[in-house]
């Protein structure tokens, strides 16, 4: 057996350790690039949204490689997520008829033994103890807490770094060195390295650069590919951004929201605006947009796929709080078909807009 | 008082039941006509530009009822079976209306109807601040229930060839923004079944997850029924562009009746009306041809 999973952000790194700590064979696919995403369109429907394609370009390159088995989560909500695995296992078994199917289905509605059936499918060959898999385990949310930690303060610090560049250098450097780094135990300690050297980055605190929030839909806000690299870009520039979904937030949300516990501030100032769960993150999209503006934000950037069902209701909203806070809102639509130019003018435009204002003290 | 009904999304297919339930409690309504283009403009101007026909249709409506009445009726269905969902756009559809056409007046009941107390629950939500007797309620309550399964029966005469319509009902029952497809079919001497007028059963089990959306459930037994009993010659699916749910139903379906003929017509704002009239009389020559060519394939190969 030999496991691959469709990449969101910095998982890979933390499946890296994973799958280490139990000793089970896996599957990087290779970073997402164009090709991947041209194999996923070849391959799907046309009317699917972007992550569907990039997902099955994923797999498809994985399986290149040696992979026979594709790990991915499911859910049941309303959102077309949770459809993903019936139509991409069929797709795949037409491609190859040896490909296993994983899916980690939310516990609450599969029940909690199939839950945990499913689970030791995942670690069926590997011969540790079960205290062992478990110390894998969390020595895999340890991880991806921290990567995820490592790259929100590089983004959001690099507004303010004195020596340009240091922080986008560390980020780039400590995924390398992670994924090159062999066994468990050293990747973590890679990450925490990495972490220590962050702190000692100059930073100068009379700077007042433009912050800008990133909300939207949770793959194309995290996968680099989807949205053409755009915290990259603003990084460039010297923008500080923010976005809260990362894949270590999905991880506690899913586990709290199984438990029932939901204390998140997110859902508290969307509730005047949506107050149910539509699917998908349009509650967060929501919150996150007030939040943002409260914590003393000078922009926001939506970012969703085409035809994204719940993003679209959160789209209506978004005026109304752009309205009401005075906070400008820029929503980009991205498909595989979205042109570099025209989309990043439209960001660079958007900024000069904020510079504006904030000369203006508006 | 008089409460708008807009003539569009589901509503189309429960508005008698709901007309007269309002009748029965003794509330005015008010039925927006037909779509027409007006309404379809008015619908187009006002909505976010990616959201799919039919929403945008039912901005349309509301828009045109705004200053006929005094409140509108946007429902929000968000069950129709346990463990179900009908659409996220169907669930934040008052939140799209409110803040897309800056309304105040909408009565936005939250539907979550799988059994026959929850849909009494979710209706005596509805009209409690009108302070209606129980006795009353009850009444209108259980005329609204034999009133629900209804549902227009399309006169279909027996012909040979047989074809199944199958797309959302707020698609197939709009004659104005699906171009009179039922007719065109009568025209062409082909009988239409829909998901509403045929039995069918459950064949679920062949995913490996039960879906979790009413109306790919409905759409995938349907059309997987009727070919396993054959009963129909082929299928038409009526779609609307970028809807989420069809993005999945017409692949899941494809992938599994193989070489069945199979007709996915495609429909947004633009649409033109000769292109979908050429690929409907180009379907139905084949299926002509392919009556008459089945049995008749030489010996010798």
């Amino acid at each position: 057996m030999n496991i691959t999973f469709p990449h969101l952000g910095n998982t890979y790194i933390a499946a890296k350790v994973l799958f280490e700590g139990l000793g089970v064979d896996y599957t990087i696919p290779p970073l997402s690039s164009k090709k991947t995403l041209e194999i996923g369109c070849l391959y799907s429907p046309d009317d699917v949204c972007l992550p569907f394609k990039i997902m099955i370009g994923n797999y498809v390159e994985s399986i290149q490689r040696g992979a026979d088995t594709v790990l991915i989560t499911g859910s049941c909500g309303p959102c077309r997520f949770g459809e993903y695995c019936e139509l991409q296992k069929k797709i795949l078994l037409s491609l190859d008829k040896d490909i296993k199917f994983i899916v980690i289905d939310e516990p609450a509605k599969i029940g909690i033994r199939e839950f945990l059936n499913r689970l030791s499918m995942v670690a069926k060959d590997s011969k540790l103890s079960k205290a062992k898999k478990i110390k894998a385990l969390s020595m895999a949310v340890k991880t991806i807490n921290l990567i995820d930690n490592i790259e929100k303060e590089c983004r959001f610090f690099a507004g303010f770094e004195k020596n340009k560049g240091e922080f986008a250098r560390l980020l780039k450097t400590v995924k390398l060195e992670a994924i090159e780094a062999k066994g468990a135990e050293k990747t973590l300690k890679v990450l925490e390295e990495h972490y220590e050297k962050l702190k000692k980055i100059e930073i100068d605190n009379f700077k007042n650069p433009i912050k800008i929030g990133i909300i939207g839909e949770i793959y194309t806000i995290i996968d680099p590919l989807s949205n053409m690299y755009i915290e990259d870009i603003l990084m460039n520039l010297g923008v500080s951004t923010r976005r809260t979904l990362y894949p270590s937030w999905w991880v506690k949300n899913t586990v709290l929201s199984g438990l029932k516990i939901n204390f998140s501030k997110i859902y508290k100032e969307s509730k005047e605006y949506l107050g149910l769960c539509i699917g998908g993150h349009a509650r967060e999209c929501i919150g996150e947009a007030i939040l943002n503006y409260k914590h003393g934000f000078d922009g926001l950037i939506q970012i969703f796929p085409v035809g994204c069902m719940p993003e679209i209701v959160s789209k209506a909203i978004l005026p109304d709080i752009e309205r009401r806070y005075g906070i400008p809102i820029l929503s980009l639509v991205v498909d595989e078909m979205t042109g570099e130019a025209g989309y990043y003018t439209r960001v660079e435009a958007f900024l000069d807009l904020i510079e504006g204002r904030k000369k203006l003290c508006i | 008082m008089i409460i708008g009904i807009p003539n569009a999304l589901l509503n189309i297919k429960y508005r008698d039941a709901i007309q007269e339930f309002f009748q029965n409690i003794g509330v005015t309504t008010f039925v927006s006509p037909k779509t027409n283009k007006e309404i379809l403009d008015l619908g187009v101007l006002n909505c976010v530009d990616e959201a799919c026909l039919p929403v945008k249709v039912f901005h349309g409506h509301v828009e045109y009822l705004r200053d006929r009445c005094d409140f509108i009726l946007v429902p929000r269905i968000m069950k129709l079976q346990k463990n179900e969902f009908i659409c996220p756009k169907f669930c934040g559809l008052p939140e799209m209306i409110k803040y897309s056409l800056d309304i105040k007046n909408i009565i936005a009941p939250t539907i979550v109807a799988y059994d026959n107390k929850t849909l009494k629950k979710s209706l005596y939500e509805l009209v409690k601040p009108l302070n209606i007797k129980k006795e009353k309620f009850e009444k209108a309550f259980e005329a609204f229930k034999s009133n629900l399964y209804k549902y227009r029966n399309l006169d279909y005469k027996n012909s040979d060839l047989k074809v199944l319509l199958l797309g959302h009902p707020y698609l197939i029952y709009d004659d104005f923004i699906n171009m009179n497809i039922i007719k065109k079919l009568k025209a062409f001497g082909v009988s239409v079944y829909t998901e509403d007028n045929v039995d069918f059963y459950d064949y679920t089990y062949r995913l490996i997850k039960k879906p979790f959306w009413t109306f790919l459930r409905n759409t995938y037994n349907c059309a997987i029924s009727l070919i396993e009993t054959g009963k129909i010659d082929g299928i038409i699916y009526v779609s609307s562009f970028a809807c989420g749910i069809d993005s999945f139903s017409i692949d899941l379906i494809k992938k599994d009746i193989g070489s069945f003929p199979y007709l996915v017509l495609k429909i947004d704002e633009h649409t033109g009306e000769a292109g979908i009239d050429t690929r409907l009389e180009a379907f139905v020559d084949l299926l002509k041809r392919r009556a008459k060519n089945e049995y008749n394939f030489s010996t010798l190969g």
